[in-house]
């Protein structure tokens, strides 16, 4: 090989345009990112009704038998939020599953992504716990494991068993809208939302029917029926997040004693 | 780090042979004791996990992030130096490259241990160079610091070969790395694309959260590549000034070092005139969090840092004393303007990272209810912490001592348009 000049001048230019076209490319790239997620043949959203929940708790019981999580961390929490005419009223808040989650968007690894019917999945296996999408989440729905879970679950077997693999120690987690119920559900052929064994934990325990699951791509679901013939909402709607758990709000003549 | 022990071991022994303590000595046997208070602290960190910290569900980051930010931002130097010297032309600066550069690597090795330490799953630190998610932030900052650290090696290996010992032992391999240098336009233009991505990006990790509507703003990009300039060149002169002062292994060019002075004097300026519309307009109309979280730095737990460290002893003062001619020409007050504007630099991270974190953003509907958290680092969080920062400054002190890394009457063959011959066979 010959002596070659390089002319510096010449190597910025091809730099900067080579650097522009990359942009470029990504930008474009980026806009379907951005797109939030993928929509298939189901869409999974959970009604929470307000006007009938009691603050019992049973839910996150439930939750934490069925998915094994360390005392310590519940995915799904409950707040009083008020009162209304001397009743409580309560807020359960389980993961949102955002059309468009934050978490998703924030993760270094892509160890929290989109599954076609809307739920928002975590790869344990992947993560590796820096905790950027806690910072990122809302509505606070995301635990770190600050310390392995080894001891005896106390809420098995009162609420439930276990259905899924703990979670080691260092890693965020979260609720998942029990996927491991819903998946094997189906492929028995059982309707999420209707039969029990396909529909996650929390929904199930209820003692009082304030939560529903199902599919908004079915318009004969019930949540499709009750979201089309009641007033809903979301919670922090104006950060665009597009959450897939709607409450119906607390109404007076609606709750019982 | 096994290397660094042995060295301190070694200085230990001399101590006892010769029972004469030289201020050397004694620094390096401090430097030893914090660093084996960092690696007990590593070491029960990655045995009993992060539930010894004081690092909670709402206070995700702390500490570490700090030292893993201020870090990155104060090895800013090298970039822009480097920039300065072999794109801009200014080649007098050379030697301040030299030593920022220097710097630059310790720096991003201090954030490389600091991340180890503050990520749970420590043994999958490669997965972000694996498994891509190019719509996060932190993804793009781990590549581009991943990359610039690598950067930053060939950077520094002309350094290197000047050791000494190494260049009597294996002159060959010293000859090689020497020729490297060569090769510095092309490392620099590298180096500024990669650091100002990241430098922004570090700020952008924060400025893109939705959730916080204190960190949502475009200006966090924008400030931090500023402030890590600003930090990074600081405290290059810092060190560059002391060493000089502390042994006359290290040699400085005042005249040098006052140019660059003026010019961080006004950076200062532009610095002061971004954070104050950036405080400014946080004022106009109340809006959830974003308010709450000015008044935590305002006139909250953060004040006295913010009114204090960062505004008054971070910008103004040193900005007067580098932009006065009188100030600026005693060393005494160059020097104490370097070492104020590094001090700022550090706490704007602090408080920026913790102004977020503190206002505990309320979901419920209707309400537009605030509640704060607080935190304080345990003190396995500090003692691994003084662990990394006692690994910088070893590691700089030794590049003093033998690599001639300060030595501002070091002039480096030209290069303005490089040959680069290849296939060339090196003669030592």
């Amino acid at each position: 090989m010959t002596e070659r000049d390089i002319n510096r001048r010449d190597f910025l230019k091809l730099t900067a345009a080579g650097a522009a076209a990359v942009a470029g490319a990504r930008a474009i790239q980026e806009a379907n990112a951005s797109s939030g997620a993928p929509h298939g043949e189901y869409q999974w959203v959970m009604v929470i009704d307000q006007s009938k929940c009691v603050g019992c708790g049973y839910c996150t019981y439930a939750c934490q038998a069925h998915n094994d999580t360390n005392p310590d961390i519940e995915w799904n929490t409950i707040t009083r939020t008020g009162s209304l005419d001397d009743k409580n009223v309560y807020l359960p808040r389980p993961c949102m599953h955002c059309e468009k989650a934050p978490c998703v968007e924030v993760c270094p690894v892509q160890a929290t992504t989109y599954r076609d019917d809307g739920i928002v999945m975590m790869d344990y296996d992947r993560c590796i716990g820096c905790r950027y999408c806690e910072v990122a989440c809302p509505y606070q729905a995301r635990s770190f494991n600050w310390e392995g879970f080894t001891g005896v679950n106390p809420v098995v077997p009162k609420w439930g068993q276990p259905e899924v693999e703990r979670r080691p120690r260092g890693v965020v987690e979260k609720c998942s809208f029990c996927y491991q119920r819903i998946d094997r559900g189906l492929e028995l052929g059982l309707t999420p939302g209707v039969d029990p064994d396909a529909t996650p934990a929390c929904v199930v325990i209820c003692p009082v029917g304030a939560r529903l699951f199902g599919d908004l791509n079915d318009p004969n679901s019930e949540v499709s029926q009750l979201l089309a013939t009641h007033d809903s909402y979301r919670l922090r709607e104006n950060l665009g997040t597009g959450p897939r758990v709607y409450y119906l709000p607390a109404e007076a003549d609606e709750m019982e004693s | 780090m096994l290397k660094i022990f042995q060295e301190t071991l070694e200085a230990f022994k001399v101590r006892v042979t010769t029972i004469k303590v030289t201020p050397w000595l004694a620094w390096l046997a401090f430097l030893g004791f914090l660093l084996l208070g960092g690696l007990i602290s590593g070491i029960l960190i990655f045995w009993k996990g992060l539930v010894i910290t004081n690092l909670t569900d709402l206070v995700p980051w702390g500490l570490w992030i700090t030292i893993d930010l201020s870090s990155i931002a104060l090895s800013a130097g090298a970039f822009s130096l480097c920039a300065a010297v072999y794109l801009l032309g200014l080649k007098r600066y050379q030697p301040i490259a030299r030593t920022a550069t220097f710097i630059g690597l310790i720096g991003y090795s201090m954030a490389m241990l600091s991340l180890l330490l503050d990520i749970g799953r420590p043994d999958r630190f490669w997965h972000a160079v694996v498994y891509w998610n190019t719509h996060s932030l932190l993804w793009e900052v781990t590549m581009c610091v991943v990359l610039y650290l690598t950067v930053l090696v060939f950077e520094s290996m002309p350094i290197f070969a000047g050791f000494e010992w190494f260049r009597k032992r294996y002159p060959k391999i010293s000859a090689r790395m020497e020729q490297l240098h060569n090769y510095a336009p092309f490392l620099a233009i590298l180096g500024l694309g990669l650091s100002s991505l990241h430098q922004s990006s570090l700020g952008a990790v924060y400025g893109v959260i939705k959730a916080r509507p204190f960190w949502f703003k475009p200006e966090m990009a924008v400030l931090f590549l500023l402030t890590a300039i600003l930090g990074g060149i600081a405290l290059t002169l810092f060190a560059s000034m002391l060493s000089a002062r502390l042994t006359n292994k290290a040699r400085i060019n005042d005249a040098l070092i006052e140019r660059v002075a003026v010019f961080l004097g006004w950076l200062l300026v532009a610095y002061f005139y971004f954070r104050f519309w950036d405080t400014l307009a946080m004022t106009y109309t109340y809006d959830p969090g974003r308010s709450e979280g000015l008044e935590v730095l305002t006139s909250g737990a953060l004040s006295f840092n913010f009114w204090v460290i960062e505004m008054l002893f971070g910008i103004v003062v040193p900005m007067v004393l580098l932009l006065n001619q009188r100030t600026r020409s005693r060393r005494f007050w160059r020097m104490l303007a370097f070492a104020l504007i590094v001090i700022g630099v550090i706490t704007y991270r602090w408080d920026t990272n913790l102004s977020g974190l503190l206002v505990v953003m309320s979901y419920l509907p209707g309400e537009q209810l605030v509640a704060y958290t607080s935190y304080r680092p345990a003190f396995v969080e500090w003692s691994a912490g003084f662990g990394i920062v006692a690994f910088g400054l070893l590691a700089f002190s030794l590049g003093v001592m033998y690599l001639r890394v300060v030595d501002h009457r070091l002039t480096e063959p030209e290069h303005e348009t490089v040959k680069v011959k290849v296939r060339e066979t090196v003669t030592a």
